[in-house]
């Protein structure tokens, strides 16, 4: 019996480092996940600028509404109390999963950029390269971030993306890039907010940076 | 139809009129800016376009973008004039808000363009709260330590907002603001202030991705009065070696003696004997030389005798006219001598000579020697008179009369009377030079040539070659150091004889030995032409360069300046000639039938 108890304790004892351990992990985690959305928000900022440098006036108004973006009808939380509201893990989903839904179109501007009628076109043609390299990383990072809270289920949301061209003349190609990439940039605010949420959330340790 | 053609006109006109009368519908209202303070709530604010003259009414209307619901402002108050304020109910993110206004009044009404917002790209946060700069004493020295606080408004304990701060610092005098990042955390440490000195501090802050804040209201700290660390570790450093370097110019001047010993050290100074520096440092130049003058020399007297001697002496016009100093110099080395610059002949002047022996030689008896003697006079007197006379071209007698040979030291009994005289004969004997050893005295001779020693001293030096075959050429330096001042009492040899010389040894003696000693090696029969050296070379210090004459075919030529460029032995070459450049008196070589080069000294005159 007392050997039993003894093993038990052990058992307990390193479970709790583990846990422990873990939750450091998970804080820096995703600390460096925030970060990394940090960052693909910003590149989508001046993405969205050089594209707007140089854009016929006419686009304007030939542009696609908002809600005809491909993750539009993602349910997300539209306000702060509604936010706070949402438990990690469905926080966490809603994240991966809109980071999920652009990896395809992002691949498709990746492609058309570099065909762009636009003066700007090498830099935005790197920016979106460099876009995707940052929403690969990101995505890893979010998969270990899933691992290490250890959610049971994975109710990510499939957010097809059909469209395989931007369109025929230069004009709609245009005008259809900087239409994907506003509702890139959006989404990557929401992916965003969320992983600061959940940053704050996990760092219980150190509320002066919360 | 014609109604409404009639009412177009009828207000038409109304429109003109009221324009008359100065009152139209409302300019056009634009919408300036949006803003949300904390991503929760936000305002709009619009300029109205001009009211025409009449009371305006504003209103803000806006849909969401994907409803065709258009809503009104909910809020026209909170925020202020014309503005529009959306609480949290009314405010949802990451949607498009479509806004318009629309300016109307009793004419009619305007309305602005739309605009769309997205809430989440308008965040600008309020300013910091609590701004506070203390001054923090530590070892280092002190430093202001600036800490505030989050607006109020803005929640980021959640992390629904997440806001950076930034804080400048200047003082009042100052242009520019110095500014400083400080992260997310609420405190900043600023180093490197000035000491009493008064500092304005302000701090703002952004939200990850918005607009900055405004600064908030200045806040001032003073500096204490301090020096710093390294200020006064620098006052110390110079301190130091301003103490070290006075005590080292002190010690210094102490010892200049020896320290300017050490730097320059002294160079030895000439020494001759029989010279008195301090007598040449004290004056004149008169005294010191007269202390090394001989008496009685050079012989003054009967420089007709001495022509006559000369002319006597020589009796083949084609002898090679010896240089006489060539003679000379085998017979007597002559370290150096003022004004003789015979081109080699040993003279008793030799300093490594054995003077004794000239001064006995001199003394001596003989009919040989007394010719010789007088010889040596007619010598000097020729030379005398023909001081500053060019040598010319002539007959060997003349030029013999004219030059100044030095009578030579004849140890040897009795040489024939063309041997004894040091000129350049067909069959030249050995141009001897006595031996230093006692028994081969010089004769009678010995007291002029101890005088001509004695102008040697005061000289410079000579270099001559060694033309006995025996030896090797070389340079031999007689130093002035090495001068042996002439004994005055050495014994008179009874005879003359020639010697020759049989080495140098290493302090540049001459050890010579008698023509007739037995022991002598018999010399190769092209040592027969090379016993008398030839002057190759003066330098320009006086000394008069011998060369090795090997072939019989040197030139004769009479030459005043020209130079041999080698110096290699056998080598037929022009014998130069040499104006000294000391300011002695001029010398002269000439050049005789065969090569020889006869030198004319010229004699200064005491």
């Amino acid at each position: 019996m007392t050997q039993g108890s003894r093993l038990y304790f052990a058992v307990t004892v390193l479970m709790c480092a583990f846990v422990s351990i873990n939750g450091v992990g998970l804080n820096d985690l995703l600390e460096r996940a925030s970060q990394l959305s940090d960052k693909l928000h910003s590149l989508s900022t001046s993405l969205t600028n050089d594209l707007d440098s140089h854009f016929p006036p006419v686009g304007r108004v030939m542009m696609p509404r908002p809600s005809m973006c491909h993750t539009s009808s993602l349910q997300i939380p539209n306000d702060k109390d509604q936010a706070l509201k949402i438990p990690e893990d469905e926080l966490l989903s809603l994240a991966r999963s809109l980071l999920l839904a652009w990896s395809d179109p992002l691949a498709l501007l990746s492609s058309e950029a570099s065909s762009l009628a636009h003066p700007e076109r090498n830099t935005i043609d790197s920016k979106t390269k460099e876009l995707q390299d940052n929403i690969n990383s990101l995505g890893a990072g979010l998969e270990h971030v899933f691992q290490k809270m250890g959610s049971s289920s994975d109710n990510l949301s499939s957010l097809p993306f059909y469209t395989s061209s931007l369109g025929q003349d230069k004009t709609s190609r245009l005008v259809n890039f900087h239409f994907l990439l506003s509702c890139f940039r959006r989404d990557s605010h929401k992916i965003d907010s969320f992983l600061k949420v959940l940053r704050c959330r996990a760092a219980k340790k150190r509320p002066e940076m919360c | 139809m014609r109604n409404s053609g009639a009412v177009l006109i009828l207000t038409f006109i109304a429109i003109l009129t009221l324009q008359a009368a100065g009152v139209s519908p409302p300019g056009k209202p634009r919408l300036t800016s949006c803003r949300s303070p904390e991503k929760e709530t936000f305002t709009c604010w619009w300029e109205p376009g001009g009211d025409g003259g009449l009371p305006t009414t504003y209103a803000l209307y806006y849909h969401l973008e994907n409803s065709e619901t258009v809503y009104e402002c909910p809020d026209y108050r909170t925020a202020g004039e014309n503005s529009c304020f959306f609480n949290k109910n009314d405010t949802s993110l990451w949607v498009n808000y479509n806004i318009t206004v629309v300016a109307s009044n009793a004419l009619g009404k305007n309305i602005s363009d739309p605009v769309e917002v997205d809430v989440v790209y308008i965040v600008q946060p309020n300013t910091p709260e609590h701004v506070t700069a203390v001054v923090v004493h530590d070892e280092q020295g002190p430093f202001v330590r600036v800490s505030w606080e989050k607006p109020r408004t803005a929640d980021t304990r959640s992390g629904w907002i997440t806001l950076l701060y930034q804080l400048r610092v200047k003082q009042e005098k100052d242009k520019e603001w110095e500014e400083y990042n400080a992260g997310m955390q609420k405190y900043y440490n600023v180093f490197s202030l000035h000491p009493d000195k008064e500092y304005m501090v302000q701090v703002r802050c952004k939200p990850d991705h918005g607009f900055w804040s405004e600064w908030t209201q200045t806040t001032y700290v003073k500096m204490p009065d301090y020096i710093t660390r390294e200020r006064s570790l620098w006052i110390m450093i110079t301190i130091f070696f301003v103490f070290i370097v006075v005590i080292l110019t002190w010690t210094l001047n102490v010892k200049r003696n020896s320290v300017k010993l050490c730097l320059l050290p002294a160079v030895p100074g000439p020494k001759i004997k029989g010279f008195d520096k301090q007598l040449l440092k004290s004056g004149k130049s008169e005294e010191v030389f007269n202390t090394l003058v001989i008496q009685g020399f050079p012989p003054t007297t009967d420089y007709d005798n001495l022509l006559v001697e000369y002319l006597e002496v020589y009796d083949n016009e084609e002898q090679e006219l010896v240089q006489d100093g060539k003679d000379l110099s085998e017979d007597c080395m002559k370290s150096k001598s003022p004004s003789d610059i015979d081109s080699g002949r040993g003279s008793c002047d030799s300093h490594t000579l054995l003077l004794e022996k000239c001064m006995d030689g001199r003394e001596g008896s003989g009919s040989n020697q007394h010719q010789y003697s007088q010889h040596g006079e007619t010598r000097w007197a020729s030379t005398e008179s023909s001081e500053s006379q060019d040598p010319e071209p002539g007959s060997p007698e003349s030029a013999n009369g004219r030059g100044k040979t030095w009578p030579v030291v004849f140890p040897s009994p009795q040489p024939q009377p063309h041997h004894h005289y040091p000129v350049g004969a067909a069959k030249p004997a050995y141009h001897s030079v006595p031996e230093i050893l006692n028994h081969l005295s010089p004769h009678a001779m010995s007291s002029n040539y101890h005088q001509l020693n004695h102008q040697d001293i005061l000289q410079q030096e000579r270099r001559f070659s060694k033309p006995a075959c025996r030896h090797s050429q070389s340079y031999n330096q007689f130093n002035l150091d090495g001068i042996d001042t002439p004994a005055p009492g050495v014994a008179p040899s009874p005879s003359l004889e020639y010697v020759e010389v049989q080495r140098v040894n290493p302090e540049n003696m001459l050890l010579l030995r008698p023509l007739s000693d037995p022991n002598r090696e018999p010399e190769g029969s092209d040592c027969t032409r090379e016993d008398y050296s030839k002057v190759k070379e003066v330098t320009s210090n006086n000394i008069l360069l011998l060369q090795r004459d090997m072939s019989h075919q040197c030139v004769d030529d009479y030459s005043q300046a020209d130079q041999c460029t080698t110096q290699q032995p056998p080598h037929p070459c022009k014998p130069a000639v040499h104006q000294s450049n000391s300011g002695m008196p001029q010398e002269a070589i000439r050049v005789m039938g065969n090569g020889y080069v006869d030198s004319t000294v010229l004699m200064p005159s005491y």
